[in-house]
């Protein structure tokens, strides 16, 4: 038994200092900058107010900060362990949502008992994770690229994203596609697959768009630019594009954006904080949010690549990828690069679910960076259990 | 290859996967970087407008008109505080709704609903439209406080034109009203919410000075148009106060004077300057009822009426001047030489002309000027414009200020008829019979006249100057009014008969003497036919009296006031006309500072007197 452990191990007193050691500092400091950010912008959103988001939006990185913790220092052999039941418990509930979620904003993607609302489809982007790694920390490496060892991993990507397409929920859907296409990349599955896969796509898209009706290619087309419809979702983004460009270089100054004050904003607290955030404080604030952000990513792979095991090194790489889509979509859909889809700005976007759901993710992050001298043998594991 | 091979050839290739990952993020990183530096360095300059455009709504703001003073500074127009509710129809969700709730406050009628409803389908949604104005303070309150719940309404203050006594002012002033469509499509300034112009008399003739230019504002509008703050703007340049020759006390005791009779009018001017004092017009209206919140019902019948209350006689009323016009064909004969003011004419009741025998209204034997003048002899003054002929005769009418528009800066006065031979030429196309000149020759006939103009003539006979009337008191004192071509030799001889009128026994208005201590009062009545003495059966009843006028200038010695006052289907000018002016005159003359002191040393004097024959 003792040697299926990693050494020191059988210790708890000298490992808990041992993690506590381990953990990367400097990451959590970047982190907790970017949510200061957050709180500052949450602060002039509401017209200089704590409330009603900044100080939420504290405790809530508070209590994400302990469930981080909590993830890091814990043993990643637990994780190993509930990867799948996790993973198939989230699919219930995601498939749950479809019948007896609430409904909010014209999607269905809350679920809820009593007080307590949460959405399966944030514990899905970890469950994910968790899960492909686990498989391929299964699979013997010899078999990645062979067809059939290919298809499970296919299927435990697939599912969760028909089940986002149907609440429907465009963001989540590409961001379990992001992660999931992702981590098969990581995980050493051969190019050809992706490469075939996007033969595929440009093969069959035309046909599939021939055979649409009129209005839903208009519906598709007004989607992708939103500037076709000015009055519709086309507004938002205008409004958003004029907000960001009125900022200029240095911003219009805290607390003085006036297309964000003034309402010209949707969701101006959520979705479009970046938008309030770049007006204000003009490119260069927002070149140093995104470079906030890239230095945390690429703390992620520098981490992921120090890992010795194949389970922590995807649960790495796989939230890096999680986090950068994340902050890309977001950033690309408030400036007009992409449609508009409900993805927050981690970290930033005031939001308790995404919130707590991200810092768990970082959690893992840290918990492979801890463990990433821990040898975990495919003998430890069997296939499910 | 063992499994062991496998797994660090697996992690390599994460190795370099994950390095092309991170890659392949920065590079996305810089895209989005790229993005921006777009969006907020390159078109930043055109976003920048959009969000001004966005937040800042810009509005006109009306001036406040000048305010109108009579000569001594009496306030006769001015704005007063308005308190309005308007509609943004493009910000009402449903704008009859939003009707509904402001009405639940305000009444607000079906008609007025139906306005603001046409007006918003007419033009820009963005453009506030007027529901309901002159709110009391509790209104007001009520309906700002309630504004965040009301979708597209909106309260302002603005200002409504007040007039001060008002019913004697109404002709002079004028009234102003909403600027119709005509007024708009010239001067788009005009669709400001409320913007009036002026409508009649002094506030339509001089509408532009009294206008002043709007200034706009700024407000920061959230989302919603709902305004966040002032952002300032250009003020609104308000109107030029103007300060009118008029006398508001003198003004309101003409028109109660004239108030007892059907349709009268009075003007008194100030000879020495030609500023008008008096110049009532009766019967009258209220501007402050058609300038603010109009009673439609209530327009109607003004416009409606039978006597027409909204014309300003003494301007736009056009009589035959009867008698009065004698004085002009005396100077005339005088002027021409053909006749003297020792010469005595026969009236013996009537004058044959050819076929056509000329009445006189009495027989007065043996008359010469001065005599013809005082008692008004009809004969004398056809034997004069018989002489004289018609073209000589309307020479001096001109010369006298008749036929003509003195500007006074009212809109739509009226010339009045000098007829001559180039004038029935071109207006009927006949040839001047000589019998024509007759009847012409005691003004009736085509001649016509204004009560302004036959004040004018007055005032130029009594000084002999070329007295030109006025409403607004010129900013600086105007030359001296030139010398008329007259010799005042004969002006003096008219001036004599004009005295006998009033002053000396058989004199037509020896009743209207002033009863001043040595002030005189000098005139002359007229009694001028409506119609040809053979169709007076047609007119019934009033229509078909003669109308009642009569001149004057006091005080006889060094003559400050002319007037002239015209009693419409008042009878005779002695009887209807005369007292007018003498009451009028009177309290004229006891309100001129030159002879107050005068008036009242006398007036002492005489008290004195009563006091020592007491003893």
């Amino acid at each position: 038994m003792k040697a299926l452990f990693a050494e020191g191990l059988e210790r708890p007193h000298v490992r808990l200092k041992q993690k506590l050691l381990a953990l990367n500092w400097p990451f959590l400091a970047l982190l907790t900058a970017i949510t200061l950010i957050g709180v500052a912008a949450l602060y002039s959103v509401a017209g200089g107010s704590l409330e009603p988001w900044a100080s939420r939006h504290v405790v809530r990185y508070c209590i994400g900060l302990a469930l981080l913790f909590t993830v890091a220092l814990s043993d990643i052999r637990l994780w190993l362990r509930v990867a799948y039941p996790l993973y198939i418990v989230t699919v219930i509930m995601l498939a749950a949502v479809l019948v007896i979620g609430v409904e909010s904003g014209g999607a269905t993607r809350w679920i809820g008992w009593g007080e307590f609302s949460f959405q399966p489809s944030e514990i899905m982007k970890i469950a994910l994770v968790l899960a492909i790694a686990r498989y391929y920390q299964w699979l013997p490496p010899s078999q990645v690229s062979w067809p059939y060892a290919v298809l499970p991993p296919l299927a435990m990507v697939g599912l969760p994203v028909i089940l986002a397409l149907d609440q429907p929920d465009l963001g989540t859907a590409a961001l379990f596609g992001i992660v999931g296409g992702g981590l098969l990349f990581l995980a050493g599955v051969s190019w050809l697959y992706f490469i075939a896969a996007l033969v595929g796509v440009i093969v069959v898209l035309p046909h599939v768009w021939a055979s649409l009706h009129d209005y839903q290619q208009e519906r598709i087309l007004t989607f992708i630019d939103p500037e076709r419809d000015p009055s519709g979702s086309g507004y938002h983004i205008l409004q958003s594009k004029i907000a960001i460009g009125s900022g200029g270089f240095a911003g219009k100054g805290f607390m003085q954006g006036t297309q964000a004050q003034l309402n010209f904003l949707p969701e101006k607290h959520t979705d479009f904080i970046f938008t309030m955030f770049s007006e204000e404080m003009g490119f260069i604030g927002a070149a140093v949010l995104l470079a906030l952000y890239l230095l945390v990513l690429l703390f992620i792979t520098y981490m992921a690549l120090r890992c010795r095991s194949t389970f922590p090194r995807l649960v790495a790489g796989g939230m890096g990828l999680c986090l950068f889509a994340y902050v890309f979509i977001n950033v690309a859909m408030v400036t007009g690069l992409m449609p508009v889809v409900g993805v927050p700005l981690p970290l930033v976007s005031y939001g308790g679910t995404s919130m707590l759901t991200m810092m768990a993710g970082l959690g893992f992050v840290l918990n492979a960076h801890i463990n990433r001298e821990t040898r975990i043998r495919r003998e430890e594991i069997g296939p499910f259990w | 290859m063992r499994p062991r091979d496998y797994a660090l050839r697996l992690r390599n290739r994460f190795t370099r996967r994950a390095v092309l990952i991170g890659a392949a993020q920065t590079g996305l990183f810089g895209l989005l970087l790229w993005r921006l530096r777009r969006l907020q360095i390159l078109e930043s300059p055109e976003y920048q407008l959009l969000s001004d455009d966005n937040r800042i709504s810009k509005h006109l703001v009306a001036p406040a008109r000048g305010v109108l003073y009579d000569r001594v500074g009496r306030t006769i127009a001015e704005d007063r505080e308005n308190f309005r509710v308007m509609v943004i129809p493009a910000l009402c969700q449903d704008l009859a709704a939003t009707l509904d709730a402001i009405s639940e406050i305000v009444p607000v009628g079906a008609a007025d609903k139906d306005r603001v409803v046409r007006a918003a389908r007419r033009q820009s949604g963005y453009f506030p439209v007027l529901v309901t104005e002159g709110l009391d303070w509790r209104q007001f309150a009520l309906l700002s406080v309630l504004a965040p719940q009301i979708a597209g309404m909106r309260t302002d203050r603005a200002t409504y034109r007040r007039y001060g006594r008002a019913r004697s002012m109404a002709h002079v002033v004028g009234y102003v009203g909403l600027a119709d469509k005509e007024e708009v499509s010239a001067h788009p300034v005009m669709r400001v919410p409320g913007f009036r112009t002026g409508k009649a008399g002094i506030e339509k003739g001089l509408d532009a000075e009294l206008r002043g230019e709007p200034g706009t504002i700024s407000y920061e509008v959230d989302a919603h148009g709902r305004v966040v703050r002032e952002l300032g703007g250009t003020p609104s340049v308000r109107g030029k106060d103007l300060v009118l020759t008029i006398d508001q006390e003198l003004q309101e005791i003409a028109h109660k004077r004239i108030q007892d009779l059907r349709v009268a009018s009075i003007v008194v001017l100030d000879a020495l300057t030609g500023g008008i004092v008096v110049m009532a017009s009766y019967p009258s209206f209220d501007p402050n009822e058609v300038s603010f919140k109009v009673d439609l019902a209530q327009w109607k019948e003004l416009a409606r009426n039978v006597d027409h209350p909204l014309e300003n006689r003494a301007l736009r009323g056009q009589y035959p001047p009867g008698s009065t016009f004698k004085v002009v064909t005396a100077l005339a004969g005088l002027e021409a030489g053909v006749i003297t003011p020792e010469e005595r004419m026969t009236c013996p009741g009537g004058f044959l002309f050819g076929r056509h025998y000329f009445r006189c209204w009495k027989r007065h034997g043996t008359v010469a000027l001065h005599e013809a003048i005082k008692q008004s002899c009809d004969v004398y003054f056809y034997h004069t414009v018989n002489r004289v002929g018609i073209d000589r005769l309307a020479a001096m009418s001109r010369k006298l200020g008749l036929g003509q528009i003195h500007d006074v800066g009212l809109a739509g006065q009226k010339e009045g008829i000098i007829p001559d031979t180039k004038w029935k030429r071109k207006k009927l196309g006949q040839p001047w019979y000589p019998g024509e000149t007759i009847s012409c020759g005691i003004g009736q006939g085509y001649v016509s006249t204004t009560p302004l103009q036959l004040a004018v003539t007055a005032a130029r006979i009594a000084t002999g100057k070329e007295v030109r009337p006025h409403l607004i008191t010129p900013a600086t004192p105007e030359p001296e009014p030139a010398q008329l071509n007259i010799d005042p030799v004969h002006l003096e001889l008219v001036r004599g008969g004009m005295v006998g009128v009033v002053n000396e026994k058989g004199g037509t208005a020896v009743r209207s003497a002033l009863t001043l201590p040595n002030v005189q009062m000098a005139g002359k009545t007229g009694t001028s036919q409506v119609i040809s003495a053979k169709n007076r059966g047609f007119l019934k009843g009033w229509y078909g009296e003669t109308h009642a006028l009569f001149i004057a200038y006091a005080p006889v010695v060094s003559p400050r006031y002319a007037a002239a006052c015209v009693v419409e289907h008042g009878g005779g000018g002695s009887r209807a006309a005369a007292p007018v002016v003498r009451d009028v005159m009177t309290e004229v003359l006891l309100r001129d500072p030159a002879l107050k002191t005068a008036l009242l040393a006398s007036n002492e004097e005489t008290a004195g007197a009563t006091k020592e024959r007491k003893r």
